[in-house]
């Protein structure tokens, strides 16, 4: 490894740092020069990770910036680094090719380019980052810049989505900043190669566990899931790609630190995996067969899927060394996804191009006659759903057939699992994979087959046939359909090649026994899913989500469960209202104290005040009744306090008495009711201005020096 | 250097701004050019000072025995004076736009000076009584400056401000008679200045008498119970907020309470004992208490003055910690919390001064019409949450690196509530920043169509404190290695 090759690798993350500056103020300037800037930046990073990723093999390298934020920045590579750090660019690539024609009308579209490449780096920091330190500083960057892209529209919902998505990264950064403080007290090192010798018989779960849930609301884990629904329908179509595609990745990137670093082959470990990982798998994918808003059924599919690779993640924990086939199938469909969902999103992101519409009695028909989108869409919806000859089959078979091998030990005395657990999660993951094809199908005939119930709109929809999208975006769109089967038919070409570079990085070894791909036992899995899917699709989706109309056409139901949305019924009222009512409430009372203490006098005063008012508001009621009867009402009693009322009055009564008898010829004309009141404001006043005057401070002074003399004396009696 | 710079140091801005109001200058822009002048040369003489450190200590008055007004520069003297100076040039020339159609101009820039010798007498002080004398002196001096504009609520904060300050002093006074009686001597020693032999059975008097004198000085580092002056303070002028609020006098009172604990009563002597909890609890509380009742206000430089509260107590939090690291993280947060803060604050007067807004829900869309004003806050806002690469993550990193390391269980809660203030800080800080970034999709720029950024005086200091924030996040080694010397005591 050559040293400018090392260089490279800090050029990978420091480039589009750079690159995203010089783009924005190119584009300040001109709007096409921009778009080709942004775009070259793009290429070159790609290009760049690809050197990486031909040059390397799985030989590791690393550099290191010492003393930049005090720890030094740490980058390395590896077979997994480079692997991934070139879906990376390559997804950035494509969606920043993409991007040119999507945002045509956009407005702000400067403000768009510069945060989105500077999430390239941000994003290519966090791969290949060597330590958990640099980890964290990219992964907190990426967070905030990457808010940028769901804030983009400031429509009411994406600012609404963005704090959401805002509100999960940082608690989830500073959970994972707590972790990292009590994992580096207790190893003295953050470095990810020697975290397995430095965890060796120290107590690390607290840590791991804050890391995980930081990560794991990253990569989207239920239930931290809840900004994925929400961000992706409002985030622009390019975006959502990368969000999903690869940021969700990134978390993942975490949660292997954690499982193949610190906690090494720890069955225990892999079965919280497992578990996070079952529950994710299963509620993505219901999720995903309610909705009817074509990007959050794909947002709801991301999480899903993530929950496919922690159960693969959670089975390379149990199987412990044996973990050869979950470490590839974690490692495949990690790369998997994140291409699907570039190519699903973008399919998608053309549709809301033209129509600016995603709910999918909208844009029902709108796909019917355009082959290339298609296709496109078919060949990603074929891939996730992991149908034969597309490469999502791969990776799910080799998922599988983890389980399937675990569930041959599982049972023995020192298994956690049972047999009955693991077929439980076995038949979790086949009706998953069911549910998968469910929705994707669901998404297709909406779009592809099934005509607009409005015959004007189909026509137009018809219309649309050779201008709805430029040679560029067909061009981008062709490149990424062509993967999956590609990748698909030729596994062990392309598939066994990522998963060699990938696996040395989860800690496995060996090199892989050959697989039949497409032999009985590994299809038969896959039949499982496609029939289920199809029986939901056919039962559940036609029958039931979907409701006759008057005219007699078939239009889809909104069954989105609001009701279990996590973030409305729960954590925005709990840490937007509960909480700062409850502690806001403490801290007023507490300044109420303070305040009241810090005025004695005035407190003096207000306690008489108010026993005063106490014992007088009776009295008075009672006069009111007997006395004053159908008289006026007493003078405002604003004025004055009621010491002075009462005195007052008794004052006046004395006045009229006299005036009648002895001082006929001369009344007295003074009011001492307004009189006492005035005297009484002006003691008030004068107490008020002594209570905040330096004489009081010296007061003070006084006090605390007289306190001091007394101890002294008292001391110099007790020693004498 | 020869010692007799320290005293020109102080005497000079004092001396030059006493002579603002004496000299009859013809022309505004003279008086100016002569105080920034002061300024700049005042702040070289510090550097130097800082650079090439005059051994020994220099008595100025002599009272009796070992009583005595006297200076000398050790390692905490240097990061604050050094910090003191590098901001007072740069917030005075802010100033000179901010006041430039205020009344009373020459009383302010006067005591605005005055200040700055004062809180250098503060930072230079070798002993107990000298500090004392200077601390009580910066009391006064900043009066005017909050009364500046002489309305009902200036009184009102002048007032609440004195009363606290005083009653403060005066139970910190206490403490200073004990160090006298108990200690060797009022000069500050790393370690403490204790004659344990004279203390014998009493040490827990002597830990009352610590705890009272630490919250008499808590007063002007605005801790929770006697923090409530600093919001209200909030009515003087903004460089005197961004400057004197966020910094030099508040950061006197934090100063002192390193003094205190560290070159004083000594670590050793406190450390475990139940004091050290109470402080530390109490330093933690207004951490928490500071970021929810900034969260609660809509007034921009009320809402940051609370955060002010609640980064103090970073600071008293993790000087609390009492082992060297703490003091490393205290001193790193001492500086990077002023540079985030003084930057925040002037960002706030700047829009202030050229809209005349000062309520959040006013400042949709300033974004793109004040770009450099906003740039430099929201840098200062990103800082102050603590994100990776600026200058608050690294404060932060070192303050619970020194609470995890000193194994306590309060201090393990304490870095949760540093977390649990960063989440709040995300959320009053960026609700400003977005408010001025994504003013919603129908809004109408033609309405703010007057509003632009201040002329090169105001964005200049701006900027560079913004630079300041990125620099300090990057290369903080340097810096961070010195402050670990200083605290093991090598300077």
């Amino acid at each position: 490894m050559g040293e400018t090759q090392i260089y490279l690798l800090a050029w990978i993350v420091f480039f589009p740092l750079a690159g995203a500056g010089v783009t924005y103020l190119a584009g300040r300037t001109d709007k096409r020069f921009r778009d080709y800037m942004a775009c070259a930046v793009a290429v070159i990073e790609f290009l760049m990770t690809m050197i990486i990723l031909i040059t390397m093999k799985d030989q590791t390298a690393g550099v290191e910036l010492p003393g930049i934020c005090q720890m030094g920045l740490k980058f390395e590579t590896d077979g997994f680094r480079a692997v991934y750090g070139t879906v990376a660019a390559f997804m950035w690539m494509m969606t920043t090719l993409f991007s040119t024609e999507y945002f045509r009308h956009y407005r702000n579209r400067n403000r768009y380019y510069l945060f989105m490449i500077m999430t390239l780096g941000a994003t290519e920091g966090v791969l290949f980052s060597a330590d958990l330190y640099t980890t964290f500083i990219f992964f907190e960057m990426m967070s905030f810049t990457s808010y940028v892209w769901v804030a983009q529209d400031e429509r009411k919902e994406s600012l609404r989505a963005a704090e959401t998505y805002l509100a999960i990264a940082v608690i989830g950064g500073l959970v994972i900043l707590m972790g990292l403080f009590l994992l580096y007290h207790q190893t003295g090192t953050l470095m990810i190669d020697d975290l397995y010798q430095a965890c060796q018989g120290k107590n690390v779960l607290a840590a791991c566990v804050c890391m995980f849930v930081g990560f794991g609301a990253k990569a989207g884990a239920f239930p931290l899931h809840i900004w994925l629904p929400k961000a992706h329908p409002v985030a622009p179509a390019p975006a959502s790609a990368l969000l999903s595609g690869i940021l969700t990745k990134t978390g993942i990137f975490g949660i292997l630190v954690i499982s193949c670093k610190i906690l090494f082959h720890d069955a225990r470990w892999g079965t919280f995996v497992l578990l996070v990982g079952v529950l994710t798998m299963v509620a993505g994918a219901v999720l995903a067969v309610f909705s009817i808003d074509i990007k959050r059924t794909l947002a709801c599919s991301s999480v899903s899927q993530i929950g496919f690779i922690l159960v693969g993640i959670g089975m390379q924990g149990l199987l412990g060394e044996e973990n050869i086939l979950a470490v590839r199938g974690t490692m495949l469909h990690m790369v998997n996804h994140s291409l699907f969902k570039l190519t699903l999103f973008m399919a998608a992101g053309v549709i809301y191009m033209n129509l600016h519409k995603l709910e999918l009695n909208e844009i029902r028909g709108f796909g019917r006659n355009k082959p290339l989108l298609k296709l496109a869409f078919l060949s990603g919806a074929l891939g996730i759903g992991g149908v034969p000859l597309f490469s999502g089959y791969i990776s799910k078979t080799l998922l599988h057939e983890s389980i399937v091998e675990y569930a041959g030990i599982a049972g023995k005395s020192d298994q956690i699992l049972g047999v009955p657990d693991i077929r439980l999660v076995e038949w979790l993951f086949l009706i998953s994979g069911g549910l998968t094809v469910a929705y994707m199908l669901k998404l297709f005939m909406a779009v592809f087959v099934e005509k607009n119930k409005d015959r004007q709109r189909q026509k137009a929809y018809d219309d649309l046939k050779g201008s709805y999208m430029n040679t560029m975006s067909k061009i981008v769109l062709g490149i990424c359909a062509v993967l999956f089967p590609l990748m698909g038919i030729l596994p062990d070409r392309f598939m066994n090649w990522m998963a060699d570079l990938g696996q040395t990085f989860m800690g496995a070894e060996e090199a892989a026994e050959q697989i039949s791909w497409f032999g009985m036992t590994n299809l038969s899995g896959s039949l499982i899913s496609v029939l289920l899917g199809a029986a939901v699709y056919l039962l559940v989706i036609r029958g039931w989500m979907m409701k006759k109309q008057a005219d007699g056409s078939k239009e889809y139901v909104n069954c989105w469960p609001a009701v279990l949305d996590l973030e409305d019924y729960l954590y925005r009222p709990v840490l937007l209202q509960v909480l700062p009512a409850v502690a806001g409430g403490v801290c007023k009372v507490l300044d109420k104290l303070v305040d009241v203490f810090a005025k004695i006098q005035p407190l003096a005063a207000y306690v008489e005040a108010s026993f005063f008012n106490t014992i007088q508001d009776p009295v008075i009621v009672e006069m009111k009744k007997d006395i004053y009867h159908g008289s006026e009402e007493p003078d405002d009693p604003e004025e004055g306090n009621p010491v002075t009322h009462v005195l007052g009055r008794c004052c006046n009564a004395v006045k009229h008495l006299l005036n009648a008898t002895i001082w006929k010829k001369h009344p007295c004309k003074t009011d001492f009711k307004h009189k006492f009141a005035l005297r009484y404001e002006q003691f008030r006043e004068n107490m008020m201005l002594i209570g905040r005057s330096m004489s009081y401070g010296l007061l003070l002074f006084s006090l605390g020096l007289c306190i001091t003399l007394i101890y002294l004396l008292i001391a110099a009696v007790r020693m004498a | 250097m020869s010692q007799y710079w320290m005293l020109i140091a102080i005497l000079l801005p004092i001396v030059g701004g006493i002579l603002v109001k004496v000299i009859p200058f013809s022309d505004r822009r003279i008086m100016k050019i002569y105080l920034e002048c002061i300024m700049i040369v005042t702040s070289v003489i510090v550097f130097l000072l800082a650079g090439m450190r005059p051994q020994g200590k220099l008595e100025v008055v002599h009272f009796m025995q070992d009583l005595s007004i006297s200076f000398r520069i050790d390692g905490m003297s240097m990061v604050f004076s050094v910090l003191v100076a590098a901001l007072w040039p740069l917030a005075m020339l802010y100033s000179f736009e901010y006041m430039e159609h205020e009344k009373h101009q020459r009383v302010f820039f006067m005591f605005y000076s005055i200040t700055y010798g004062v809180t250098l007498g503060i930072s230079y002080a070798s002993d107990m009584l000298s500090m004392y004398f200077f601390y009580e002196l910066l009391t006064l001096v900043t009066v005017p400056l909050i009364l500046h504009s002489l309305s009902r609520q200036a009184i009102h904060a002048t007032r609440k401000y004195l009363y606290y300050s005083l009653g403060g002093a005066a139970f910190a006074l206490i403490g200073i008679v004990f160090l006298m009686v108990y200690g060797n001597q009022l000069d500050f020693v790393m370690g403490g200045v204790l004659n344990l032999e004279k203390i014998g059975d009493k040490k827990q008097v002597l830990l009352v008498v610590y705890l009272i004198a630490c919250m008499g000085f808590g007063v002007k580092a605005a801790m929770w119970p006697m923090g409530s002056w600093l919001p209200d303070a909030g009515v003087a002028p903004t460089p005197v907020t961004a400057l004197l609020h966020a910094v030099a006098v508040v950061k006197a009172g934090v100063f002192a309470i390193i003094r205190l604990t560290y070159y004083s009563f000594g670590t050793e002597f406190l450390r475990g004992t139940w004091v050290q909890a109470v402080v530390m609890a109490f330093a933690m509380f207004s951490i928490v208490y500071g970021c929810t009742r900034a969260v609660m206000e809509r007034h921009i430089k009320r809402r940051l003055a609370y955060s002010t509260i609640s980064n103090l107590s970073y600071i008293i939090f993790s000087a609390a910690i009492m082992t060297p690291l703490g003091l490393v993280g205290a001193l790193t947060h001492m500086i990077c919390h002023a540079c985030m803060k003084i930057c925040s604050f002037l960002c706030a007067g700047a829009v202030m001064h050229q809209t005349e807004k000062m309520y959040i829900d006013d400042l949709n869309g300033y974004g793109r019409k004040m770009p450099v004003v906003f740039g430099c806050f929201t840098v200062s806002a990103l800082g102050l949450m603590g994100v990776p690469g600026l200058a608050g993550f690294i404060s932060k990193w070192n303050i619970a690196k020194a609470a995890v390391a000193s194994e306590r269980l309060q201090a393990y809660l304490g870095v949760g509530c540093l977390l649990i203030s960063a989440f709040l800080t995300s959320i009053y800080m960026m609700s400003i920043v977005f408010r001025a970034y994504f003013p919603g999709r129908n809004f109408r720029y033609e309405d703010i169509e007057e509003v632009k950024d201040p002329s090169w005086r105001m964005c200049l200091p701006l900027m560079l404190f913004a630079l300041a924030v990125i620099c300090l996040g990057l290369f903080s080694g340097p810096l961070v290695r010195f402050f670990t010397d200083v605290a093991s005591g090598m300077y």
